[in-house]
């Protein structure tokens, strides 16, 4: 299996907006995809103020930054496993490239050595979740490029945040980004707000790939103890939520989650 | 109405002959008497009485005899006269007296638009440019800034700006409600060919001594603003307002350091939320350090501190392990129905506890005795 040749799925957790909840998407997606039987990598590429592994209590022994090193000097004996951490849960494990350690090393990361770590990456892992910062920088852009599916995470909380939302879709599409690439999902679906979703998804003219509901608490108890949602909480609503949307993503119907659903299109299909 | 009794210096005699024109046809303006040397003014001119001088600096001796006409005429505003903005003469000038700097030939727009401005409080060069980073974003900050500047007008009774350096995703507009003719891109675009007065008409007004250069319009624009022609602009804008709100977007990038550089202080702002946002705010600030006068400098804010009293802001100033310099308290319904109604002018009222702690802050920076140049 490992001689296998793989071409990984990239997938990049990206918003217009800061604090929607990219990195606790990112590791639960990861979380989950791992638990499942994929080998997955996570990389967080908030190169400044990165969480991944202050979420995940983990601490690096190398970083991104080891790995622009080690791909400048020599990039035919560049191994890029060398530059994971793993994470261990019980039985799940998955990995993560971390941010550097400070911020002068984050400020001199290339897109350059970046783009082909990931693309070594792609020859190791089935899955690879990209975790980025709320802005369009060279960076961004070329990860995104690269990337099978960007997973667009909003929050419904006030209009400054849609208007940059739609503002940030529009540059996605003008500069040629296929619709099917880009999947909304909304986060805190139910949090204090005066703005209706339909509203939202009529000015993006686009509907929500996935919902999720607002669980701000158990969130951050998460977050508190290093332990993805779906690995620790799978009975709450958040973490059930995370496990649908990686459902979708890999095509893995989940018999709990809707058999309403599939009945109903099994019954529509009968009567055609 | 004030009429404006006009002394004009100019060296050149066509030039003399256009700027006398324009001084002629402008209404409220009347020319009082013309020399080309300053020698024969400061002679001569006190018999026309005036109490406007319109100085040429092209000449460069000119700008030493500044300090003489302050002399000789208390009771006039001096406004030099140069064909390009030029920040060093315009410092010196200023320093000597002068009320401002107006760039000729100009029209009859421009130079009401000259007395307007700097006829209320000269050409500010006791100017203080404040920078307000977030590591993360999401920090409450634009609210913090648009307030704050409200504050600082009012207790000052001075030009206040607020410049949205957050290219890509700037708030500033909508939360005003504005739709601007101009932004940050036209006036960092168009920075040589301006002075204080053509850039100060791409400031939208929000009130009388409120201004705002508002963002970009689509994130692509971002890439047109370089770091130099912001500096300068900048430094321009000094001229014009007391004081200078410039907000930049999350983590370090060229705008948010050329921004920084150019301050007189710093703020880091963080909103807490129960993540690692003291962690950040520690990393940021260690960026600073290797400023000489970075404790002085830099400066701290926590934005939804609950509950907002000194007990919690000791708190987290002992795992900051730096002072803090303001804690402003949860209102998010407050803010988020102000922001959504492009009222943020009008609907946060002054005794709402969001309103007293910026307050506070707006009159710690009054008192502040700050010194420029």
């Amino acid at each position: 299996m490992d001689e296998e040749i793989r071409n990984g799925i990239l997938i990049t957790v990206f918003s217009t907006a800061s604090a929607v909840g990219k990195t606790l998407l990112s590791i639960n997606m990861a979380a989950e995809l791992a638990k499942t039987g994929y080998k997955v990598c996570v990389v967080d590429l908030d190169l400044q103020f990165g969480d991944v592994c202050n979420y995940l209590h983990i601490s690096p022994q190398k970083t991104i930054y080891d790995a622009q090193m080690a791909i400048q000097k020599n990039i035919n004996e560049f191994v890029a496993t060398d530059y994971t951490t793993v994470y261990q849960c019980k039985e799940l494990e998955f990995s993560v490239v971390a941010a550097p350690l400070n911020l002068e090393e984050a400020y001199n990361i290339s897109t350059q050595a970046v783009s082909a770590f990931i693309s070594s990456l792609r020859n190791t892992y089935d899955y690879i979740v990209l975790d980025t910062t709320a802005a369009f920088s060279d960076l961004n852009l070329a990860v995104m490029d690269l990337s099978t599916i960007i997973t667009f995470v909003g929050i419904v909380d006030f209009i400054p945040t849609i208007k940059n939302m739609k503002v940030g879709y529009d540059t996605m599409r003008s500069i040629g980004y296929e619709k099917n690439k880009i999947r909304f999902v909304l986060n805190r679906s139910n949090s204090k707000t005066h703005i209706e979703l339909q509203d939202v998804e009529q000015l993006l003219e686009e509907s929500f790939y996935h919902v999720l509901p607002n669980n701000f608490s158990t969130a951050i108890e998460s977050i508190h103890k290093g332990i993805p949602l779906v690995v620790d909480s799978e009975r709450t609503t958040l973490g059930r939520s995370m496990q649908d949307l990686v459902a979708k993503y890999t095509n893995r119907l989940q018999e709990t989650s809707k058999p309403d659903a599939s009945l109903s299109s099994w019954v529509k299909k009968l009567f055609k | 109405m004030q009429e404006y009794r006009v002394l004009l210096i100019e060296q050149n005699r066509i030039m003399m002959e256009r700027l006398s024109s324009v001084v002629k046809n402008t209404k409220g303006f009347q020319l009082v008497s013309r020399y080309q040397d300053p020698r024969e003014a400061l002679g001569q001119g006190g018999v026309f009485v005036p109490n406007l001088i319109l100085l040429d600096i092209d000449i460069l001796e000119n700008i030493q005899f500044v300090r003489e006409f302050v002399r000789a005429f208390p009771q006039a505003g001096i406004l030099c006269l140069s064909d390009q903005w030029n920040a060093q003469a315009a410092s010196t000038v200023v320093k000597a007296g002068a009320k401002g700097y107006l760039i000729k030939p100009f029209t009859s727009e421009e130079l009401i638009a000259a007395v307007d401005t700097f006829g209320k409080s000269g050409m500010g060069m006791l100017s203080e440019i404040m920078t307000f980073f977030s590591p993360k974003g999401k920090s409450g900050k634009t609210t913090l800034i648009a307030n704050l500047a409200m504050a600082l007008a009012k207790k000052s009774g001075q030009n206040v700006a607020i410049i949205d350096a957050d290219l890509q995703f700037g708030d500033m507009a909508v939360f005003f409600n504005l739709d601007p003719q101009s932004t940050i891109v036209e006036a960092v675009r168009d920075i040589n060919f301006l002075s204080p007065i053509t850039l100060n008409s791409y400031f939208m007004p929000i009130t009388d001594k409120v201004r705002v250069l508002c963002g970009t319009k689509r994130p692509e624009f971002a890439e047109s603003v370089s770091p130099q022609a912001f500096t300068d602009m900048l430094s321009m804008a000094r001229s014009l307002f007391r004081y200078i709100l410039i907000d930049v977007p999350p983590a370090f990038n060229p705008i948010s350091v050329a921004a920084a550089e150019a301050s007189n202080s710093v703020y880091i702002v963080s909103m807490i939320s129960g993540g690692f946002e003291v962690k950040h705010t520690k990393r940021a600030l260690d960026i600073f350090k290797s400023w000489s006068d970075y404790e002085k400098k830099v400066k701290t804010i926590f934005t939804r501190v609950e509950p907002c009293n000194h007990e919690s802001q000791r708190r987290i100033e002992n795992q900051l392990e730096y002072p803090i310099s303001c804690i402003v308290p949860n209102e998010y319904l407050l803010v988020s129905a102000a922001a959504n109604n492009g009222r943020m002018a009008v609907d946060i009222k002054p005794e709402s506890p969001l309103a007293q702690s910026i307050d506070l802050l707006a009159s710690r920076i009054c008192g502040r005795q700050h010194k420029v140049g």
